[in-house]
């Protein structure tokens, strides 16, 4: 009796143990049988991104995720080679000479935009040009700056107004630099080159708090873009002549707006291969550039890491991310947040 | 960083709101008399970029050939001085040259008129030396970065904040072998000297410091050779000058405009150190003399 009812007990046991065995494996059913790879870059809109990824596919598919530390260039190449299995950010206005070495040769794909709308522009504050007291109403175009040097005073080289360029030696440095000559403004105004991002945005913060003029040049996604309110002066329509002619000309006689980059995921194809769901949410993904610059703009505000941001962006807007997935992964990502 | 130690509370997070909410009401508050600091600091370093700006490569190598001469009568001193202007002009940094000279000549100038002081007093008054020493430990060890971008942030981008940046790393050693020279000199020389009539002033200027002049002279090689060596870090604050070369060289992956730019440096603090040592050193003896 005893022996039975010992025996009956084991048995429904291991019946049991076996059944939340199974169970399991089929709330973890990853498609693959090793961890995804994505890409790590070391900036923050692609960190939150990535975070972002990782959390649904982690949560909602059940695999693995390994973050693959890095910069651009040799993570685009180890996407070529499958060392790495997904990239959030592949800036097609302007890819990275790999990316487009590794599509032609059929290695790797492009999958969902992650935002449509990457630009760069010369930003003024939004109270310098609207509102009662704005001191340049009809601050509206880089045409304009001529005539508000003074406004935009550099108190180092008095005489002049003062552009915040971006940091010396990027390629959008030398870009502005053309542009205020194409657009008659080099006499006018100082071409300040900050020798760090950090210390540049330090001191257009510093303007920025205490409601002075500052004009400077920014992109977004960023978190500045996000946390303060700005204006992009306009400039002439991008035209693909005109910007070939300036990247390429040391002096080039006229200018032309940035070009708006798309920025999609890359990913390896073998990946796709093997993975069909993971790739569909990855195709599916999607966000614009205001909400990343706002994402980014409430974690640096919250002292927090784009990855911590991620997981509150997870919480508090199902709303931008549900419909990238079905509603059961959906579900399973919002269970174990 | 939140390890398992729940019994210790984290207060590197409030440390850290209270430094940006600090920073903050410092740029917000009092930013109008900051830029009046920033102005002051600013004004001598234009001045001086101003004059130097204007000067031809081969003016300059006159001018320090014959300075070299004046210290100390030696043709081969001299030449091996003008030659070293040479070699600048010819690696096509000259502009950037004197931005860079201009910037660290002002800077050593306000190092000396503190630091003299500083050191003086630190020799006189051993607490104010015990209370100094925590503080030029924190300027020296305290990572540039860390207030690079405060400072940024209260005085704005340009001469200012590299100027502060500079005074902040290379005024220590210059104080501190200023006092220890001064430490270091016979109590017996001075008594001498008070027992022959001259006051506290006098035996500090005429014996003290004349006495103490090989450490004071060190410390001026060691600020010298620091302010040289914050050019880079200051032109990621908007300084202009070699700093920037050597930065451009690091941004563009283009090694060849980095050592362009470092080997500027590298000459430019040879020149100053070997024509200060040589010009403060020739006036040693003829002050000796007047001492019997």
């Amino acid at each position: 009796m005893t022996m039975t009812a010992t025996l009956r007990a084991g048995a429904f046991l291991l019946c049991g143990l076996v059944g939340g065995f199974t169970a399991m494996a089929e709330a973890k059913a990853c498609e693959l049988d090793r961890s995804v790879k994505i890409a790590g870059l070391d900036y923050d809109s692609a960190a939150f991104h990535a975070a972002v990824a990782r959390t649904i596919v982690e949560k909602g598919f059940g695999c693995k995720v390994e973050r693959v530390p890095g910069v651009v260039a040799p993570l685009v190449n180890g996407l070529a080679r499958g060392d790495v299995d997904v990239i959030m950010e592949i800036w097609l206005a302007n890819p990275v000479e790999a990316w487009s070495r590794a599509e032609a040769a059929g290695k790797v794909i492009p999958l969902g935009t992650t935002f449509p709308d990457a630009n760069e522009g010369w930003y003024v504050p939004r109270y310098l040009v609207e509102g009662a007291d704005a001191r340049a109403k009809d601050l509206k175009s880089v045409t304009d700056l001529k005539r508000y040097k003074d406004l935009f005073v550099d108190r180092q080289e008095p005489g002049k107004g003062r552009f915040y360029n971006c940091v010396a030696g990027w390629v959008c440095e030398g870009i502005n630099t053309k542009k205020l000559a194409a657009y008659g403004l080099a006499e006018a105004f100082s071409n300040v080159r900050g020798g760090s991002g950090e210390a540049l945005v330090a001191a257009i913060e510093a303007s920025l708090k205490r409601k002075q003029p500052v004009l400077f040049y920014y992109w977004s996604p960023t978190w500045l873009v996000g946390a303060y309110d700005l204006v992009k002066l306009e400039e002439p329509a991008f035209d693909p002549a005109i910007w070939a002619e300036l990247k390429a000309s040391e002096k080039p006689a006229r200018a032309t707006a940035y070009p708006t980059s798309r920025v999609v995921i890359g990913a390896n194809l073998a990946f796709t291969q093997s993975a069909p769901q993971l790739t569909g949410f990855f195709r599916n993904y999607g966000l614009t550039s205001a909400m990343t610059s706002q994402m980014l703009a409430a974690a640096r505000a919250a002292g927090i890491s784009p990855e911590e941001q991620a997981l509150r962006f997870l919480k508090d807007r199902p709303a931008d991310w549900r419909g990238w997935v079905t509603p059961e992964i959906a579900a399973k990502v919002q269970a174990g947040l | 960083m939140t390890g398992g130690l729940a019994l210790l509370p984290d207060l590197g997070k409030p440390l850290q709101g209270g430094v940006n909410r600090l920073v903050d009401a410092l740029v917000v508050g009092f930013g109008d008399k900051l830029d009046a600091v920033s102005d002051g600091l600013t004004a001598p370093v234009r001045l001086l970029e101003g004059v130097l700006g204007h000067l031809p490569p081969e003016a300059g190598i006159a001018m320090v050939g014959l300075a070299a001469w004046l210290a100390t009568r030696k043709i081969a001193f001299a030449a091996g001085m003008g030659a070293l202007v040479l070699v600048l002009a010819l690696l096509g940094v000259w502009p950037a040259a004197m931005q860079s000279l201009a910037l660290i000549v002002v800077a050593v100038l306000l190092i000396v008129l503190l630091g003299l002081p500083l050191g003086v007093a630190a020799a006189r008054m051993p607490r104010f030396s015990r209370a100094l020493t925590p503080l030029y430990d924190l300027m020296q060890t305290v990572p540039s970065f860390v207030y690079l971008i405060p400072v940024a942030m209260i005085l704005g981008l340009g001469r200012a904040p590299a100027l502060v940046a500079t005074l902040i790393y290379a005024l220590p050693p210059f104080a501190r072998l200023t006092e220890l020279g001064l430490r270091e000199v016979d109590g017996r020389a001075v008594e001498a000297a008070r027992a022959l009539g001259l006051n506290t002033r006098q035996a500090l200027w005429l014996i003290e410091l004349p006495l103490a002049r090989p450490a004071i002279l060190q410390g001026l090689n060691q600020a010298i050779m620091m302010a040289l060596a914050m050019v880079v870090v200051a032109s990621m604050i908007g300084a202009k000058g070699l700093g920037e070369t050597v930065l451009l060289g690091l941004q563009r992956a283009d090694p060849g405009l980095g050592f362009v730019g470092g080997l500027g440096i590298v000459l430019l603090a040879v020149l100053l150190d070997r024509l200060a040592q040589a010009i403060f050193r020739a006036r040693a003896p003829s002050r000796r003399r007047g001492v019997p």
